[in-house]
């Protein structure tokens, strides 16, 4: 399994102060994950899926509520970001916060390797409860015939109930009344998911030990399992704490947690749920790679101390950043097909005498070489790195200044211009180690489009709550 | 191999424009006010002019694509005229087409002109342009501080100097320009400024402050080139003669692989070598008289000053604290006010130290002369420390 959450946290608490004198109820524990200005469901899936390709796959599934292209298949440009063979199947799952796990559901009964990956960057409405209640992030299973859970069972159930929607019309969440969700959603969706799962699991309700459950609202799943008499934890509440409510990714990223503590033997519950339920029991067999990562993963992160550059972020705040901010970036779609997998893939090339470099050319750029050579391709995504040379500059147009940049080598020969991305608090400064993060590179809000490419980040990230 | 250009070219007249924000005046006026005053130098009509290049490096918008603009302005009478853009290095590369089309016979008087129109953008700094669609999907889009505040980073790792003296002499630099500046009847910027308010200013790109980079400006220059003989026909008994022209244009090295430590721009040194071969200068430290370098940033000029092999390794710091660069130093640096105080229209700068060195050899520089002026060098520098032209020229008088 894998897990991202991005680098910044509002605090909750912080930002309901700020709203108080409006009188409008809001979550105050806790911490809401903000993506970076870079950020996207696409990047995020990635972070999330980077770790599980060992070997590829025979499919991908993204699923997502918040995709930014309705017409564009964004599976395929998570497996060009992998580098994954086109040969791999690939699908996108949407219009659901269920819908990553019936994809998973669907990648377990296909009873083949396949990682599904599921990211989140949902729009809100200032003042809205979930505008503090949802975050944005991402996590991935891979499936196959070996690991450290199997599935024992599972049931799942449709309902066109609309505790809450978004639509064109209606981008941001549009939710009803909470008691009349809770009524319905426990006894009518919820309970009988379960309740069939570990039936068909051959287990008793009680026997789960761990639970990742998505709620629909707050006191669904106490409700539940009061209902059933299950005591276990219900493992999405802490990521609810730390980063909020994932929407899609969220159950799976309560499974990675729940499956990271439980024992060899333990049952452990997948609830997801949006107009229905997929229930999935899950036994652990032993250790499930990744999960322990997810765990630190939630725990890493900055508090974002600024009502205002979180509106920014989030979009519920429109700045005049000025006539500097007045261009255009238009990625045309034939060099996208000439160039773009290499692009996003930071596919480099290795030369006859070991030496890589980034972007692949006809005459090696090592300057013993004379004459034009065929490179090897050689991926750079997942390598470290040193600054070589670095600013942070203050003059150029960025959604989230500075914009820091600076000349990035890599062990093996390669050296690139790179953004920076995940500014620690010190900036940085030549000689800093960094690692690869996929981010956008380029928006084109009129044109609707945008391109990604790989920044170098910082190598860790601090633990939420440190100075 | 070839022997180069030396005295082979005489510089008859030049002009410049009064660089700023000339709010009053578009690019075809800019042109005009810098071409008069060449003719006029020349002594020469406009219709002895058989070729032209003009140079113009940023805006498409403010001057027009194509070297139409010129011939358009300046009412040439249907020559030959290339434009050329070569960046920051676009003046100096319209020179070097005159000239090479001079000493090579192919004519006999050409003009080479440089004009750049930014104040209409409505803010300062550089305009921010397509590095080219394979590369937009990659490259960064940093501001040009940007590219060369990494120069002082990997100087201060290369060479252990403490960042806050290295901040002090860049501090300096930017000082000494602003004294000359002062001096300079056609600079944009003629006040002086104090090191503290040097020091205090607020950051643009890490480490430079506001002080530590030039503006940029309305300006056009120029330079009518012919050969010595019909330069002293034209009644100039020494003509100033152009000595060397080189210019170098990165391959990628700098950027792409890994042998460069980021702390100075090799294609200076490579073009100060051929320049000073082709020249025949030894020992520039004691045969330049003046330097007008390509000081877009203070941390830029102080790289220069050893990328030139006028300071040693590590060395350049204390020399410009010392004050070796000052106007009354061993090198005198930007006696005009360099690119810092006197301007940087982008494509008429390398013309702009030509202006300057030109006059200065001919003892024509009012206060700002020097008193010995027999050889000057101007270092014009395009791109980034990382993917530059750097163009070195040097002129002297013939005999």
């Amino acid at each position: 399994m894998g897990g991202y959450v991005p680098l910044l946290r509002a605090d909750r608490k912080a930002l309901a102060r700020e709203l108080s004198w409006s009188g409008l109820g809001m979550p105050r524990a806790g911490y809401r994950a903000v993506a970076g200005w870079d950020e996207d469901p696409v990047t995020m899936a990635v972070e999330a899926g980077r770790g599980l390709i060992a070997s590829a796959p025979a499919a991908l599934r993204f699923a997502s509520t918040s995709a930014y292209f309705t017409d564009r298949l964004q599976a395929g440009i998570v497996l060009d970001a992998l580098a994954l063979p086109r040969s791999v199947r690939t699908a996108d799952c949407a219009n659901s916060r269920r819908a990553a796990t019936g994809a998973l559901l669907d990648a377990l009964l296909a009873g083949a390797a396949e990682v599904v990956v599921a990211a989140e960057q949902r729009s809100t409405q200032a003042g809205s409860a979930a505008h503090l209640a949802y975050g944005d992030g991402a996590a991935a299973v891979r499936t196959g015939d070996a690991g450290g859970a199997r599935l024992a069972g599972h049931a799942s159930l449709s309902h066109d109930l609309v505790d809450r929607y978004a639509s064109r019309g209606h981008p941001a969440p549009y939710a009803y009344e909470e008691r009349f969700v809770r009524d319905v959603a426990v006894p009518q969706v919820m309970v009988p998911a379960v309740r069939e799962a570990c039936a068909a699991a051959g287990i008793a309700p009680d026997r789960i030990a761990h639970v990742a459950a998505a709620e629909p609202v707050g006191g669904c799943w106490k409700a539940v399992a009061g209902k059933l008499r299950i005591a276990a934890p219900n493992h999405c509440d802490r990521v609810a704490e730390l980063a909020g409510d994932l929407g899609a990714a969220h159950p799976l990223y309560g499974l990675g947690l729940a499956l990271d503590v439980a024992a060899v033997g333990e049952f452990v519950l997948l609830l997801g749920f949006g107009n229905g339920a997929d229930a999935l029991v899950f036994e652990k067999l032993g250790e499930v790679a990744g999960a322990a990562a997810m765990a630190r993963e939630l725990g890493g992160g900055v508090a974002l101390a600024s009502p205002t550059r979180f509106l920014s972020l989030v979009g519920a705040l429109d700045l005049d950043w000025g006539m500097r901010a007045e261009f255009e970036q238009k990625a045309q779609a034939t060099v996208l097909e000439r160039v773009g997998r290499e692009m996003i893939g930071f596919l480099g090339g290795r030369d006859s005498t070991g030496n890589v470099q980034f972007p692949k050319s006809a005459f090696p750029v090592n300057p013993a070489l004379g004459a034009p050579e065929v490179l090897e391709d050689v991926r750079l995504a997942e390598l470290e790195a040193r600054v070589l040379s670095i600013t942070a500059d203050r003059l150029n147009f960025t959604p989230d200044p500075p914009f820091d940049f600076g000349l990035v080598q890599f062990d093996n020969g390669a050296r690139v211009l790179m953004e920076m991305t995940d500014r620690p608090a010190a900036g940085f400064a030549v000689g800093d180690r960094v690692r690869m993060r996929l981010r956008v590179k380029s928006l084109n809000p009129r044109l609707g489009f945008r391109t990604w490419f790989w920044k170098a980040a910082p190598l860790d990230r601090p633990r939420l709550g440190d100075a | 191999m070839a022997g180069g250009i030396k005295d082979k070219v005489a510089i008859v007249g030049m002009g410049c424009a009064r660089f700023g924000e000339r709010w009053e005046v578009g690019a075809d006026g800019l042109m005009v006010e810098a071409f008069t005053e060449a003719l006029t130098d020349a002594g020469i009509a406009r219709a002895r002019i058989e070729a032209a290049w003009v140079g113009n490096a940023l805006d498409d918008i403010n001057v027009g694509n194509s070297a139409l603009p010129a011939p358009h302005a300046l009412r040439l009478p249907n020559v030959p005229v290339t434009r050329v853009e070569n960046m920051c290095a676009t003046g100096t590369e319209a020179l070097r087409g005159a000239a090479y089309a001079v000493a090579s016979g192919a004519v006999d008087v050409a003009l080479a002109i440089g004009v750049e129109k930014l104040k209409d953008t409505g803010y300062g700094g550089l305009p921010l342009r397509t590095k080219g669609l394979h590369n937009d999907l990659w490259m960064p889009y940093g501001s040009a501080p940007g590219t060369f505040a990494q120069l002082a980073g990997a100087y201060v790792a290369r060479h252990g100097v403490d960042a806050a003296d290295l901040k002090r002499a860049m501090a300096h630099v930017s000082w000494k320009s602003h004294q000359n500046g002062v001096l300079s009847p056609k600079a944009h910027l003629r006040n002086a400024v104090d090191m503290d308010k040097i020091l205090g200013a607020p950051l643009i790109a890490d480490p430079l402050g506001l002080f530590d980079c030039c503006g940029v400006s309305d300006g056009a220059a120029c330079a009518i080139v012919t050969t010595p003989e019909i330069a002293r026909e034209l009644g100039k008994a020494d003509p100033v003669t152009i000595k060397a022209i080189q210019l170098c244009a990165s391959n990628g090295w700098e950027m792409q692989f890994g042998e460069w430590d980021g702390s100075s721009v090799p294609n200076t040194r490579l073009a100060a070598a051929r320049a000073y071969a082709e020249a025949g200068i030894r020992d520039p430290r004691a045969e330049l008289d003046l330097i007008e370098v390509h000081d877009c940033f203070s941390i830029t000029e102080l790289v220069i000053m050893e990328d030139l092999g006028l300071s040693d390794a590590g060395r350049a710091p204390a020399d410009i604290l010392d004050g070796r660069y000052d106007r009354d130093g061993a090198i005198p640096c930007q006696l005009d006010g360099g690119l810092k105080c006197f301007g940087h229209p982008v494509g008429a700068t390398g013309l702009r130290m030509v202006y300057e060195v030109y006059n200065q050899l001919q003892g024509r520089a009012g206060e700002r002369q020097r008193a010995t002026a027999d050889f000057g060098l101007t270092h014009n520098l395009g791109g980034s420390p990382y993917n530059s032209v750097a163009a070195v020229a040097i002129l002297g008088r013939q005999n």
